[in-house]
């Protein structure tokens, strides 16, 4: 029944009929187009909705709009008055207090509420404050600060000061590109979007973890009013969909079997999401159970069920690489430790809900508007579904919420919504729940690591053996490429003679897994920093000591064919020893005190696509034999300068999804380009406008999207030359352009108008445009199977020196502190590389020592929400020191390599480490909570007990 | 998602509020806060066709101060409870649980009626009010009663409270001299944390620092909020030394019943109790001073 009902918002008065059981999060975003609040759990768990009443920040999706008619709301839309940002908005934009910015208007408002109250908070004042807001992205470092500083905005201060010209080239920290628009709740996330005439669809997922797909009847749901298409695996194609080429096996909706709870089986398009959802109810299913698997080392077992009939096992992918003779080694070796580490199953949580909308011509396009990572592999992937060609599909990548691997491959929302809008001819949007969200997974494999090192007397590591299952859930996804990343990248950071790893990827009855921050590394580079500071402690070396003797030297092919251009690791040990005072701490704090060192580095880019061949209709073509190069390059911009030669518009397909990177490629154009970058515009998210890219994954874009725009911009730069040359009297070979000048190498008093000379350049020869593109080097990589996976233009380095306490009573631990150093080559922007070290920071310490998807024996997942799967608070995250090394990549652009996952590496270790010392007990097994350490505690006193004993036996003897 | 259609009644009065639950019942809840109730919609944990709104009832909020303690309506907000300026000497105790509990967004919705007769075993407030002596003030449209507060909730989201009859207030009465109470508490975040389990102390001390007083009550360990008797008797008449405090923490424990779930086993949150309670009974007695 409706209602007319009249609310006061942002001052404004709004009359609109809604039921009474609506929220006012929906009536916001759904009935008066406030899309600034934001949907984030449903469940008031992270924040993103919050909205203030008379004042207060509360969370919109747990009030009834039926009751508030009688407050005054403010959302985020209402804070800036004419187009000025507030004092605050200012703030967070300036010192990087957004990324993704889907979490930014509810931390905004809730800060905006405290400062209200209380102008000048403590630091614990604002931790308080915020503590209901969750932020996935910045280790809530940048938004502390952004509230700490600002007073000085609202006073006018140092901070809000313009200060002339600011450079904002290569090596600014300007403010993100887009960061008023998230402020303001202006920015356009895909659930944002409404098209005229939309509908929108739910798909019905399994509620069993295994079983066949015995009888499906669909009239009940198709008879509902309001219900426009339902869908069954009996109308959709028999083309099975994936990310590795090898192993497509997912069903677009299940055939006849279903692997996982939440494996989709149905999918209705209705008037609105909330007949949508009743539809689902009405569609009886009837399963025959069959056994679940949710372990994986049951799964391998002799006689298991089989998740994948046509495969002979539950191990998908197995890999072995060896190279030296690892046995000989160990033979030889001072010391050889062994030990056996369990992983968690981390699933990204990105704050926004993946989401799609489609829509298609009535001469068969599709326009697919998606929260992804990689707009290319969708538009690949659809086209293959579909059986239309790629030229067909529009990909339109809006604002992103966030990722982290879990929007890195095409979604059941992008496909069933593509369907279902076929079927009823009208646009169709499909977002996740959170519950949703977690079914679908992509997730973190639990890898269990069986490790084995052996070093000589100072310690120098003569050989390295792995056997690593990793526990993929029901489908492959990434999961080849992962098993072969756990190897393959252990032996970029330290210099390992011999190496063997056997890794098996294996299948069970849970979300799949895929491709989280540092794909695949992080665990096993969790499990072999533990065992190197272990074998340090053994052997009576400082475990940043250990490090430097066998740390990785610039221009050095490792072990295993991968070849290390710049690195500047040893730097990063040095620089974070002497930064944490490691000398005067490490063995002498006391007891619940302690501190640990991790290391870790990623790739720039993955040296090979995922599909090899070209860029074209694949599913009827077979597969191309392998050659070591590029087919295609995996970056690609056009840089096209207005008529007036004030403006550059960049495009180019590369995926902004909250890590910077639109900002840091306009910095980079710019500078080439020789314009302030304030003059730049950029297209990044329409696949019709921007040249392919190859998106948001192996933390590759600032390093190869960065070399396709800068190349883009120097070729726009050198057909302006012979212009400039003719106006300045010059040779063209003379001309320099910098900040909006052009100007004579050595004479900058001899210049003139950058504009003017593109102007020049129009007038005589029409648009005034630049290419650029990128592939990486060719014959990258050895000649052994797998041997392309960890291959990449240039590598990582990283140093990470974590402080914490623990109540060794309770077994809490508060991660206390964190000192970073990385090697990332030169930095862009310095800021948008902090923010990114910071982030990953509160996501590894995070997944260390809380986070994990927790299922029952029947596959049920336990904790899918953000109240019972925990990420870190503002006030858990620790106080983080992030800092540079020198450095400079050669094969970068303006000398740059990666950040964004690379500094995830470092953490897990780190964190793990300072927790034994804290404790005297290594967790060899993640998370590690309070319940395993107070256990292990017991368990060595216990042990320490009977040792003594043990030892006093003979004497009592006697 | 989706909350399905639902009817939400207005009630004026607490009269107006119980005639419509007698009317409704049992397709019935009411809603305050709303913060677990909209949740438990959305996830179908129970399905109901009207909800009874309690917000335009003024008279259930506030703190006042009365002659033998001091009255938090069942509508006042937990943000409300922290920030009055009648929670203040041995009242403060209070502000354990209100300061910590769930988010700034959700405590500025909550109620203190919804967190105690809302009966989660988890909620924070039942302890703290049980350890505080507090007695909860139950109306209907045929009168009112007056329950002990650890005689309130019965199981997990179970009390009491009968059809047509609302908690209406909580009292807690005024501390006596040399009174101290603390909650203690454990979650696995900083903030935003369901408790594993928590302990409240209550003591007031004779001039001679003996006990006389002594209330102990336990969260998140049992179906319902966990009144600990067998301490008061153990406690009353004895100086609060370390004995008492691991003998205290020992029957607490023993009292304990709880299970094994995501957050910590059974075995583990019985440890805690026995940790917390010794942690609670040593900031309830700082709290006495000298």
């Amino acid at each position: 029944m409706f209602t007319a009902r009249t609310f006061t918002i942002n001052g404004q008065q709004y009359d609109v009929a809604i039921e009474d059981g609506e929220t006012l999060l929906d009536v916001l975003r759904d009935r008066l187009h406030l899309t600034g609040t934001k949907k984030g759990c449903d469940s008031g768990d992270c924040g993103a909705c919050t909205v203030l009443i008379d004042g207060e920040p509360l969370n919109s999706c747990l009030l009834l709009a039926s009751t508030v008619e009688d407050r005054s709301i403010t959302t985020i839309e209402g804070l800036a008055r004419n187009g000025e940002l507030t004092p605050l908005q200012k703030s967070f934009v300036a010192e990087g207090g957004l990324q993704c910015g889907y979490c930014t208007p509810g931390m905004v408002l809730s800060a905006t509420a405290l400062l209200e109250r209380n102008p000048d908070p403590s630091t614990d004042e604002i931790k308080d404050a915020l503590a209901g807001n969750l932020c996935r992205c910045t280790g809530y470092t940048g938004i502390l600060r952004a509230v700490e500083r600002c007073k000085n905005y609202l006073e006018g201060g140092q901070c809000a000061k313009p200060r002339g010209v600011e450079p904002s080239g290569v090596g600014a920290s300007i403010p993100r590109i887009d960061a008023a628009d998230k402020v303001t709740g202006r920015a356009l996330y895909t659930a944002d979007i409404s098209l005229p005439y939309m509908v929108h669809g739910k798909i019905l997922g399994s509620p069993i973890a295994h079983g066949l797909v015995k009888r499906i009847d669909v009239s009940k749901a198709k008879a509902l009013p309001g219900v426009l298409a339902v869908l069954t695996g009996a109308d959709v194609t028999d083309t099975k969909h994936g990310v590795s080429p090898a192993r497509y096996d997912e069903d677009v909706l299940a055939k006849d079997k279903v692997r996982h709870i939440g494996d989709p089986v149905a999918a209705v398009a209705a008037v609105d999401e909330k007949t949508a959802e009743r539809a689902l109810k009405l569609i009886e299913v009837e399963y025959e159970r069959l056994p679940v698997l949710t372990d994986a080392m049951e799964a391998i077992k002799e006689g298991a069920p089989l998740i994948h009939e046509k495969y002979k096992s539950n191990i998908c992918t197995t890999v072995d690489f060896n190279f030296g003779d690892v046995e000989t080694a160990f033979k030889e070796s001072h010391y050889v430790r062994e030990e056996t580490f369990v992983g968690n199953n981390v699933f990204q949580s990105p704050l926004e809900p993946h989401a799609s909308i489609s829509t298609w011509s009535h001469d068969g396009n599709l326009t697919l508007y998606t929260s992804t990572q990689v707009p290319p592999y969708v538009q690949y992937m659809m086209a293959h579904l579909l059986h239309i060609p790629l030229g067909k599909i529009r990909v339109i990548r809006p604002a992103v919420g966030g990722g982290f691997g879990t929007k890195a491959a095409t979604t059941p929302l992008d496909i069933c919504s593509a369907l279902l809008s076929r079927a009823c001819g009208r646009p169709v949007k499909m977002v996740y729940s959170r519950e949703e969200m977690f079914q679908y997974g992509r997730g973190r494999h639990k890898q269990h690591m069986k490790i084995k090192l052996g070093v000589d007397r100072e310690g120098k590591i003569k050989a390295v053996k792995s056997e690593v299952h990793l526990d993929g859930g029901a489908y492959t996804s990434f999961g080849v490429a992962t098993a072969y990343y756990a190897g393959s990248m252990i032996p970029t950071l330290y210099k390992i003679p011999n190496y063997r790893y056997d890794g098996y990827r294996v299948m069970t009855n849970k979300p799949a897994c895929g491709a989280m921050r540092g794909h695949g590394v992080p665990q096993p580079r969790f499990a072999f920093e533990c065992l190197l500071s272990m074998a340090a402690d053994d052997l009576g070396i400082d475990p940043i000591e250990i490090r430097r003797r066998n740390a990785m030297t610039p221009n050095t092919m490792t072990v295993n064919d991968l070849d290390i251009g710049s690195c500047e690791f040893s730097a990063t040990l040095d620089a974070v020893a002497g930064k944490s005072a490691w000398k005067d701490k490490y063995g002498k704090l006391p007891k619940g005190k302690g501190i640990g060192i991790g290391c870790g580095g990623f790739v720039s880019g993955a040296g090979y696509c995922i599909y090899r061949g070209q860029v074209q209709l694949s599913h009827e073509k077979g597969r191309e034999p392998f050659q070591k190069k590029s087919i295609f390059p995996h970056a690609n911009a056009v840089v096209r300068v207005t008529e007036d030669g004030e403006a550059a518009v960049l495009m180019i397909g590369a995926a902004e999804i909250g890590q910077g990177s639109d900002t840091v490629l306009v910095q980079m154009c710019a500078q080439s380009l020789g314009i302030p970058a304030s003059r730049m515009r950029m297209q990044s998210a329409d696949s019709e406008i921007s040249p392919l890219d190859l998106g948001a994954y192996s933390s590759r874009v600032t390093f190869m999207a960065g070399h396709a725009v800068s190349r883009a911009g120097a070729m726009v730069l050198e057909k302006m030359k012979p212009y400039a040359a003719a106006l300045l009297g010059c040779a063209a070979s003379e001309v320099e352009a910098r900040d909006g000048t052009v100007f004579v190498r050595g004479d900058a008093s001899r210049s003139v108008l950058w504009a003017e000379v593109a102007r020049k350049c129009f007038n005589a020869d029409g648009p005034l445009v630049g290419t650029g593109w990128y592939k990486p080097p060719e014959g990258l990589g050895g000649d052994y199977k797998g041997a392309t996976v960890g291959t990449s233009p240039a590598y990582s380095f990283g140093s990470s020196v974590c402080e914490v306490s623990v109540d060794l009573e309770t077994g809490k631990v508060k991660i206390d502190k964190f000192t970073d150093y990385h090697d990332c080559g030169t930095p862009i922007n310095p800021q948008g590389v902090h923010g990114q070290v910071e982030g990953a920071i509160v996501m590894g310490a995070g997944e260390t020592v809380m986070e994990g998807v927790a299922f029952g024996d029947d596959g049920q997942l336990l904790n899918p929400n953000l109240h019972g799967y925990l990420i870190m608070t503002i006030k858990d995250a620790p106080e983080i020191f992030s800092g540079v090394v020198d450095s400079y990549e050669p094969r970068g652009p303006f000398g740059a390599k990666e950040i964004g996952e690379g500094s995830t590496l470092p953490v897990l270790g780190a964190v793990a480490h300072a927790i034994a010392n804290a404790t005297g007990v290594w967790i060899k097994d993640l998370p590690i909570t309070p319940e395993k350490i107070v256990n292990a505690i017991r368990q060595k006193k216990a042990a320490d007990a009977a040792r003594r004993e043990r030892r006093d036996e003979p004497v009592t003897a006697k | 998602m989706h909350i399905p259609s639902i009817e939400v009644h207005k009630a004026a009065t607490l009269q107006e509020a119980s005639a419509l639950l007698g009317r409704f019942s049992p397709d019935v809840r009411l809603l305050a806060g709303g913060t677990d109730v909209l949740v438990d919609l959305k996830t179908a944990r129970f399905s109901v066709g009207h909800l009874v709104a309690l917000g335009g009832i003024k008279k259930l909020r506030g703190v006042t101060e009365e002659r033998d303690g001091l009255r938090i309506g069942a509508l006042t907000t937990i943000t409300e409870l922290d920030r009055s300026p009648l929670v203040a000497g041995a009242y403060a105790a209070l502000r354990d649980a209100t300061s910590r509990m769930a988010t700034p967004q959700v405590r500025n919705a909550a109620t203190v009626g919804g967190n105690v007769a809302g009966a989660v075993p988890c909620a924070d407030l039942p302890p703290i009010l049980i350890a505080m002596n507090a007695t909860a003030l139950l109306s209907s449209d045929k009168g009112e009663r007056t329950v002990a507060l650890e005689d309130l909730v019965v199981g997990p989201r179970t009390t009491v409270l009968r059809d047509n009859e609302l908690l209406a207030a909580v009292n807690v009465p005024r501390p006596p001299e040399r009174f101290g109470a603390a909650y203690a508490r454990f979650g696995l975040r900083e903030a935003n944390a369901i408790a594993v389990a928590g302990v409240a102390v209550a003591l007031a001390l004779n001039d001679d620092r003996t006990v006389r007083s002594a209330r102990i009550a336990l969260c998140a360990v049992a179906p319902a909020p966990k009144f600990v008797k067998e301490a008061t008797r153990l406690l009353v008449g004895r100086v609060l030394d370390e004995r008492a405090c691991a003998q205290a923490a020992a029957l607490a424990m023993e009292a304990a019943e709880p299970i094994s779930d995501l957050r910590g086993s059974a075995e583990y949150r019985r440890e805690l109790v026995g940790t917390l309670t010794r942690r609670a009974l040593a900031a309830a007695h700082q709290r006495i001073g000298r």
